[in-house]
């Protein structure tokens, strides 16, 4: 470290300017994951956070709930298979509601189930459902300015009260409202309690005419989720490459430029390992420095934007971004070593052995 | 005896050709004594004396440094070798930028993890670059630096001197100081000194002068 310190010091300005790339590109990381994470939850949250084991849907739908039809008068049957211990039913329906009979409306996604039913969430705020025309939503409406109490109508007929917010519970970019009801007979799912029993073992018991599903799978059926996510997560992977080639070219030319001092000192008697673990350190010092402020950085621009942007930073995943962002500038700084490893001490000597 | 080179020769090949860059060299260097190599261009001064540094191995020959044949040893061991026993004085000075004059000191004892700094700080003293100790290379003149050069060669107290061109970038005064300093080093304390040189007005200092001619040695 005795070189590395030093020479960082000595030659601050080129090192603040790769520093600032550095922290460019970091900051770029950390903020766009954040955003893939706020669109993830902001589009599926609701299916993220879905209490059931599976979801059964029916097996022409191609994993999309939206396309999934099953009805009321199987649900017995589904009751009676074994592994499963309880069913309840879940249909989705995408509405704009008006407030209040006002003219104020919002974009919500209706999700009905039966009373009592193991996918009505634990309320934030308020109560639980205590009758079909009462709803509980997701908080994000109450910065909409919807209150308890707050009535919503659906079209023509369907008017309901709000009675409780709950967290987390977002679906295809909108606030769900959690709806009871045993009415309809066409439903998109049904959705499963099964202790201990295997995906592969109520399959087999419901027969082909279903599919079983995880709530994993059930998020890749979402038509927009994947494209969304994989937008996303192709700029991330090359926003590390880039990191990688930066930081690459940038040691590649310094040591390039530093060739006859590292013949000097190996002359001098410094062990090529020595000169390794010398650039090596550099290049842990700028990045941890630099990836350290970055996480400064995104958490200050995180706290500027306005609160209704999907943007979700989690402490785990800058970590991982992190490290990852660290071995990328390692694996960056290797061809550098190479030309450190290959420098021969005879280049101290002005003509002898070039 | 310091420093011994056998029948010492360094062929480079080009193609079929052969080229004799060092041949047959022959030298004993024995304490206290400081050598001058002079000869034209080309003649294979610096070859001669990267092989008697371990920077270069020979194509033929030995070389012993303190009785030891150096010759055929793994390049760690060499490396240890030059940090502990030899004391390089380049052409160029050839100082770190980054380093201030003390840590240019410092350096070699943090490459044999040692500590000296009482050292550094007298031979610095002594050189009269005390007042200098905390300037960078390009702050310093071109005698300074190559007296901070030396010192860096003496702070492992080694027992082979090896200068090449010491002077090249000296005006002829400053250039008389920096070898009487070398001689006189070299001479107090006992060690071996080979230094290539040009400079003909500075051979009187050295104990012996040795003239090669296309490898060869001429007379001595
Ligand atoms: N790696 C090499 N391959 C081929 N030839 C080389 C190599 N290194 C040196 N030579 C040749 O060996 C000869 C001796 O070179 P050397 O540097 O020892 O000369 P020198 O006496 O120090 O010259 P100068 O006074 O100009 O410094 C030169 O002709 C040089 O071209
Ligand atoms: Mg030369």
């Amino acid at each position: 470290m005795f070189l590395a310190i030093r020479e960082l010091f000595y030659s601050k300005l080129r090192y603040i300017l790769i520093g600032l790339i550095m922290v460019l590109v970091a900051s770029l990381i950390f903020i766009i994951s954040g955003l893939a994470k706020g669109l993830s939850a902001d589009n599926a949250s609701a299916i993220q956070e879905l209490q059931a084991d599976y979801v059964i849907l029916n097996s022409d739908a191609e994993m999309d709930m939206t396309k999934s039809f099953v009805s009321r008068s199987n649900m017995k049957q589904m009751e009676q298979a074994d592994g499963i211990k309880e069913v309840n039913s879940l249909s989705i329906q995408m509405r704009n509601a008006t407030v209040n009979g006002t003219d104020k409306n919002e974009d919500v996604s209706i999700f009905i189930t039966e009373p009592e039913s193991m996918l009505l969430p634990i309320v934030a705020e308020g109560n639980a459902i205590n009758s079909t025309n009462e709803v509980i939503v997701d908080q994000s409406l109450k910065r909409e300015g919807i209150q308890l109490g707050d009535t919503l109508t659906f079209g023509e007929d369907k008017e309901v009260k709000v009675v409780g917010f709950t967290t987390e519970q977002r679906y295809s970019h909108t606030p769900v409202v959690f709806m009871t009801s045993e009415k309809p007979e066409k439903m998109n799912a049904f959705v499963v309690n099964s202790g201990e029993a295997s995906l592969t073992s109520i399959q087999d018991e419901i027969g082909s005419n279903y599919e079983v599903v995880t709530n994993g799978e059930l998020l890749k059926g979402i038509p927009s989720y994947s494209q969304e996510q994989a937008s996303l997560n192709m700029m991330i992977v090359f926003l590390y490459v880039i990191a990688a080639f930066v930081l690459a070219a940038f040691f590649y030319v310094i040591t390039l430029q530093k060739r006859d001092q590292f013949g000097v000192l190996k002359a001098l008697g410094a062990k090529t390992a020595y000169l390794i673990r010398s650039v090596i350190g550099q290049v842990l010092i700028i990045s941890v420095l630099c990836i350290g402020i970055g996480v400064g950085l995104t958490y200050g621009i995180g706290a500027a934007f306005p609160a209704d942007m999907p943007f979700k930073l989690s402490p785990i995943g800058m970590l991982q971004s992190s490290m990852l962002i660290l071995a990328v500038s390692l694996v960056g700084a290797l061809i550098s070593l190479v030309q450190v490893i290959k420098i021969d001490p005879i280049e101290a000597i002005e003509g002898a052995g070039k | 005896m310091s420093l011994v080179l056998e029948n010492v020769s360094k062929i480079y090949r080009d193609g079929p050709k052969e080229f004799r860059a060092v041949d047959d060299v022959s030298l004993e260097v024995k304490q206290g004594e400081f050598i001058a190599i002079i000869g034209p261009s080309g003649s294979g001064k610096s070859t001669m004396l990267s092989i008697a540094g371990a920077l270069l191995s020979p194509s033929e020959g030995e070389v012993y440094l303190q009785g030891e044949n150096i010759t055929n040893l793994s390049t760690k061991k060499i490396t240890e070798k030059r940090r502990d026993q030899i004391g390089f004085v380049f052409q160029a000075a050839n100082l770190i930028p980054y380093l201030k004059v003390k840590d240019q000191l410092n350096l070699i004892d943090v490459l044999s993890k040692q500590k000296r700094a009482k050292r550094s700080i007298e031979l610095l003293e002594h050189f009269g670059l005390k007042h200098r100790i905390n300037k960078y290379p390009n702050e310093l003149s071109g005698g300074e630096r190559q007296r901070v050069a030396i010192a860096r060669a003496l702070i492992n107290d080694p027992q082979l001197i090896l200068a090449d061109e010491p002077t090249a970038s000296l005006d002829s005064k400053r250039g008389r100081e920096v070898v009487e300093l070398l001689a006189d080093e070299i001479k107090n304390s006992g060690k071996s000194g080979i230094m290539v040189t040009h400079d003909e007005r500075v051979l009187d200092v050295c104990d012996r002068v040795i003239s090669i001619r296309d490898g060869k040695i001429e007379k001595q």
